[in-house]
């Protein structure tokens, strides 16, 4: 039900002049930077930078082994976070709000704790190895840190809530006469699963998945310290070209094609949903 | 009704952070600095901004840490936040290249004596400090490079800076390239030597006090690491041999308004005073660049610092030209060398 077109110009003059802050202070910038790719130092429009991008391999390396590296994280996210989402679904409402508020908590510490908490944990001094040296499990410490494994552990961590919460809301409102009706028509607990629920959890669960993809994406500070250096991402490169050695035009063209296939990958993901919804 | 005119009328407010405030100042309260923090930033205070602000009454505040992007950032806005910026010797070549930074008046700064590397044209050389080989007391030590590139008879991981202008040269030496005919550097002989013990390259660090950490953790058992982080610590060792010396520059951002140029002068002056340098040595291991500092630093402790003259003499200095030249093509197969890590 559309409001009445007087309502609706009221609004919008409320609304009008943080909308053009916005614009100002947010998107204006954006674009100047990402115009700084084909703006020439002479003055006039040029390619050269996105030629230079195209010639230079080890940029579309890195952006290559960003979108595995996301792709993957996003996977053990959705492997950790839906069973966990569906457990707290089937929790009393007193433990339902415990085990919301544990979701919630690590988001009240700092990034860059958590992260380095990591370190601590996973170090080769650190408690699970020397958990594991003590059992006798293995003879040397296993290096968990310093590298992919230990970058996509930190990245589940911390993206977890991102996933786990709208899926939980979602998976909430689903009835459970719904399923109660599955099961008087003689349907096993697994089809009940696989032919109801999954499928009403499925639009939660891709929106989840794709902010999670595109936080990863764009990931800095966890890969960083958690990668030791060693793990290429597409946004510590970002940080050479901008902060060590200025490319400024150069870092500009790497983001506009980074914005670029973020972008593709939601189209694809709204003409899909489209396409489920129908 | 009223409650909505109020808010039309504070529709505007945000507006107001925008505009800036008027910037007519006669005097000058206070200075910044935008250096490389930590303890490195802590002697400054100690040893130059203490002194500065007893004399003339301006305060300095410093800021960290110092990206090159982030001066490049200042001087394209125009919107000079800080008037004195740190800077490395090859980062100095680039900014003076970009024209980044403005000429030092050495008439008007009149220092007492110092080293002349340090009296550059556009920078004030504030702090020697050098680059090399340190280790956990225990381990079994490495006289020299080609020791520490020798997984086999030196076990154990190693952390590695996340500079080509340091890693390419130590492994040209482990390789045997003696210390004079480093340049130019045969990049990649140097990245093929690296990636031999690619296996035992635990962590590429960024931050000074990351080595020293690693090793305390044991982590890492062998590390390349800036010498004032690791001479102070008990459990660590570092030696001076076939290290790199370098020395940081402050210097003056352009376009820094005319009245802070003249008092940040008077801060280069106490830059230039041994006493002050011998203070600010106090904090972190590094010498500041006048020829009368060694017979105030402590005698027992004078091997920790770069400029002694048993350490001068057996390091190397970075040639800055070739790095300006061809710091942009290393840095391409430093990022290759890192991808196939």
């Amino acid at each position: 039900m559309a409001a009445p077109i007087a309502e609706r110009r009221h609004g919008f003059g409320f609304t009008a002049p943080l909308l053009g802050l916005m614009f100002i202070a947010f998107n204006l910038p954006i674009l100047y930077m990402l115009a700084l790719s084909i703006w020439s130092a002479e003055g006039g429009l040029t390619g050269a930078y996105y030629a230079e991008l195209i010639d230079t391999p080890i940029y579309m390396r890195v952006l290559g082994n960003t979108l595995r590296i996301s792709v993957v994280a996003t996977l053990v996210n959705v492997a950790i976070g839906y069973p966990l989402a569906y457990w707290m679904r089937g929790l009393s409402p007193r433990a339902q709000f415990i085990a919301v508020a544990l979701v919630i908590t690590p988001f009240w510490i700092s990034i860059l704790v958590r992260t380095y908490a990591w370190i601590v944990v996973l170090g080769n001094n650190g408690m699970v190895n020397r958990l594991l040296l003590w059992s006798g499990a293995v003879d040397a410490p296993v290096s968990f840190l310093y590298n992919e494994l230990g970058v996509m552990i930190g990245m589940a961590n911390v993206l977890l809530p991102f996933l786990v919460l709208p899926l939980f809301a979602s998976m909430l409102r689903i009835d459970d006469r719904l399923m109660q009706a599955a099961a008087s028509l003689g349907a096993p607990p697994r089809t009940i699963f696989l032919k109801v629920f999954l499928p009403l959890t499925l639009p939660a669960l891709a929106a989840g998945a794709l902010l999670v993809f595109i936080l990863c994406l764009g990931f800095y500070v966890t890969p960083a310290i958690l990668g030791g250096g060693k793990v290429p991402m597409i946004s510590n490169l970002l940080d050479m070209m901008i902060n060590q050695y200025p490319r400024w035009e150069q870092a500009s063209a790497v983001s506009t094609l980074l914005l670029v296939v973020t972008l593709a990958i939601f189209a694809g993901y709204r003409a899909l949903d489209r396409k489920v919804g129908a | 009704m009223k409650r909505r005119t109020l808010i039309k009328a504070t529709a505007g407010l945000p507006l107001v952070a925008i505009l800036r405030p008027g910037l007519a100042q006669a005097q000058v309260k206070e200075i910044r600095m935008i250096e490389a923090g930590g303890k490195s930033g802590e002697s400054i205070e100690v040893g130059y901004g203490n002194p500065f602000t007893a004399k003339t009454g301006i305060k300095l505040v410093r800021e960290s840490p110092a990206p090159f992007g982030k001066l490049q950032a200042m001087v394209a806005s125009g919107n000079i936040t800080a008037a004195t910026f740190e800077l490395g010797s090859g980062s100095l070549v680039q900014a003076v290249k970009l024209g980044l930074v403005e000429k030092l008046d050495w008439a008007a700064i009149n220092p007492m004596a110092i080293f002349p590397e340090a009296k550059h044209e556009y920078g004030f050389g504030y702090q020697y400090y050098s680059t090399g080989m340190a280790w956990r007391k225990g381990a079994k030590a490495p006289t020299n490079w080609a020791d520490f590139f020798n997984t086999k008879d030196f076990p154990g991981k190693r952390t590695l800076p996340d500079y080509p202008q340091y890693a390419i040269p130590f492994a040209l030496l482990a390789e045997g390239v003696p210390m004079d005919k480093l340049f130019p550097l045969d990049v990649d002989r140097a990245i093929k030597k690296l990636l031999s013990i690619r296996r035992d390259i635990s962590v590429l660090w960024k931050a000074g006090a990351q080595p020293p950490q690693l090793l305390k953790d044991n982590e890492v058992q062998y590390a390349i690491a800036w010498s004032g982080r690791i001479v102070e610590e008990k459990e660590l060792e570092f030696t001076f041999k076939e290290a790199a010396a370098d020395l940081s520059y402050i210097c003056t951002v352009k376009g820094a308004p005319k009245a802070e140029q003249e008092a940040v002068a008077k801060l280069y002056y106490e830059m230039s005073v041994p006493e002050n340098q011998a203070k600010a040595a106090a904090v972190i291991a590094y010498t500041g660049s006048s020829p009368n500092l060694d017979p105030l630093l402590p005698k027992d402790k004078l091997h920790i610092y770069p400029t002694a003259k048993q350490n001068k003499d057996v390091q190397w200095v970075s040639n800055a030209a070739w790095w300006a030249e061809n710091g942009e093509a290393v840095n391409k197969k430093w990022e290759e060398f890192k991808f196939n890590l």
